[in-house]
């Protein structure tokens, strides 16, 4: 009884979240008439995959995923770089204003993306990077949250590995790349994914700090579009099933490092 | 000795540190402390190009302006339901998947994926969904002879509230059945051999002992609520009328459609140290109701 009680609970929950996504699925593949008819049409008679065509050819969509690619990718990438070796420093150097540095950097993270907006887009439009990918990157090179994550993950690598590196006259970089790097892997991994989905899936900078159509990135183009032709739904779904898959697919395949990660970033 | 080559093994240390700190030192100067600095003296600022001194005179328009004022409201409206909503179904879903259920994994992959979506995607999806005419959940209800909704229109703040919720519940759900999984069998079995009921269990043991997750979820729901963005820009346009305007999306209409970034960024101010203030209260209220465990 109690049982069918909580199977019931999770499957109306779990309808209720995938319902929608699957709808948006139905709804890329329908006519226009079908998206209109008076009776909701469930499941298209004769699925429409020209309708992905059909965006190509009204928006510069081939553009919008070129962009993201770049721009999520890239940023992805300096995160990657960047946080480990930050985390690094502050997991294991001694030297001065060592924890004003660590304190100045853990306040960075009570800034919330829309203070910093207006003064960005100022210094964006006075470099002339409005409409470009160094004026989409440059803002997420690196974050707080990333190098704390990195920074408790390096802290139990015991020290008499960089003593004993050290002594064998090893490169204080090479400690780095050779001893250091390669046991973060699967936090690595963890704060790629994050960093990738949330930059693949953020809306307000790009929107901010692009212009022309050809320099957006899916969900901003996708938005605008929808804008522009907003009764034109089919294509607004089978814009919004391109946006998904990646991140869809990268979850499908990482699902249990995706929760781990979340559970990770929760309890410190 | 050159001033370049230190002499001492600490100070070669200390050399290391900034070197490989160095990008990182330019990075968050230049787009956290100067962008900070200059929100801050932009706020000082009024006229088109932000270049005449005004002194607080933007923020005592902000404090008198009715429309700030209401948008103030309407993101502390929706954030109070995004946070009691993130608790309380998150809460609830955790402890039901927190039992020995067969299919729990796709249960669990099933609640998480509306997080991964853009919110672009939320938006457009659920605005499609509930517009009155042509949305298919009206249509479907006409069909089957029920009456029509009009949420957007009736209780549009509740509505994008809960839209959120169906985004964001799932991943309060992950932090909770983490939060649950961390409290020892134990102290459930040894409560049952003492005669509490579930109830008391519930409220005794699982609800203090994640008093810790609880107040990450509340932190991070705050923080996230007060300054959403998308559903406004999206879903409802701020309207009807002035119905969900809210905070960022006032602060970005006033920036880049009115193109007043003086008072633009005095609001900003205004909201982080609102923002600001809730985090550490809740923080400093979280401390204290720790110490009795």
């Amino acid at each position: 009884m109690r049982r069918a009680l909580l199977y019931t609970l999770l499957a109306v929950a779990s309808l209720v979240m995938v319902l929608p996504l699957l709808y948006m699925l139905s709804l890329s593949l329908q006519t226009e008439a079908e998206t209109l008819s008076a009776e909701a049409v469930v499941w298209p008679e004769s699925p429409q995959w020209g309708n992905y065509a059909e965006l190509f050819t009204r928006a510069p969509f081939g553009n919008f995923i070129v962009n993201s690619l770049v721009v999520a990718g890239g940023i992805t990438l300096a995160h990657l770089l960047f946080d480990p070796l930050v985390g690094y420093v502050f997991a294991k150097f001694r030297f001065p204003l060592r924890n004003t540095l660590f304190v100045a950097l853990l306040a960075t993270l009570m800034v919330p993306f829309f203070v910093r907006m207006i003064p960005l887009y100022v210094l964006m439009a006075h470099l002339g990077w409005i409409n470009t990918y160094q004026g989409l990157i440059t803002p997420f090179l690196m974050d707080a949250f990333g190098i704390f994550l990195m920074r408790q993950f390096i802290q139990p690598i015991p020290d008499d590995l960089i003593h004993a590196a050290r002594i064998d006259g090893a490169s204080e970089f090479a400690i780095y790349r050779r001893i250091i790097l390669p046991q973060t892997r699967p936090a690595l991994a963890v704060l790629g994914l994050f960093t990738f989905v949330f930059q693949w899936n953020e809306f307000l900078w790009p929107l901010v700090a692009t212009t022309t159509p050809e320099m957006r990135t899916i969900p901003v183009g996708l938005t605008l579009f929808n804008q522009e032709y907003f009764t034109l739904w089919h294509l607004t779904a089978a814009g919004s099933v391109i946006l998904f898959v990646p991140t869809a697919v990268l979850f499908i395949v990482t699902q249990r490092y995706f929760v781990r990660g979340i559970a990770l970033t929760g309890l410190r | 000795m050159s001033v370049l080559r230190p002499r001492t093994l600490s100070a070669r240390y200390a050399r290391t540190a900034y070197l490989f700190l160095l990008p990182a030192i330019l990075f968050f100067a230049a787009f956290f402390y100067v962008p900070i600095g200059n929100v801050v003296s932009t706020s000082l600022m009024s006229g088109p190009s932000a270049d005449r001194f005004t002194g607080l005179g933007n923020y005592a328009q902000a404090l008198s302006d009715p429309a700030v004022r209401h948008s103030f409201l309407v993101t502390a409206g929706f954030a109070l339901i995004v946070v009691a909503g993130s608790i309380v179904l998150g809460l609830g879903l955790a402890m039901a998947l927190d039992q020995p259920l067969r299919g729990r994994v796709a249960f669990r992959v099933m609640l998480l994926v509306p997080y991964l979506t853009s919110v672009a995607i939320v938006g457009l999806l659920w605005r499609n969904i509930l517009d009155p005419e042509l949305g298919v959940l009206n249509r479907t209800l006409v069909a089957l002879g029920l009456p029509e909704q009009q949420w957007l229109n009736t209780s549009p703040l509740l509505t994008i509230a809960a839209v959120t919720l169906w985004q964001n519940v799932g991943y309060t759900m992950v932090l909770f059945l983490a939060g649950l999984q961390g409290i020892p069998e134990t102290f459930h079995e040894a409560a049952k051999i003492d005669g509490a009921d579930a109830w008391h269990r519930f409220w005794r043991i699982t609800l203090p002992l994640l008093a810790p997750t609880t107040l990450f979820v509340s932190v991070m729901a705050v923080i996230s609520g007060l300054q959403a963005f998308g559903q406004a820009y999206i879903i409802t346009n701020g309207g009807p009328g002035d119905a969900t305007d809210l905070s960022v999306f006032h602060i970005f209409n006033v920036a880049f459609r009115a193109r007043d970034f003086g008072y633009a960024s005095a609001q900003s101010v205004l909201l982080l140290i609102v923002i600001v203030a809730f985090t550490l209260i809740q923080l400093r209220a979280g401390r204290r109701g720790e110490v009795q465990y």
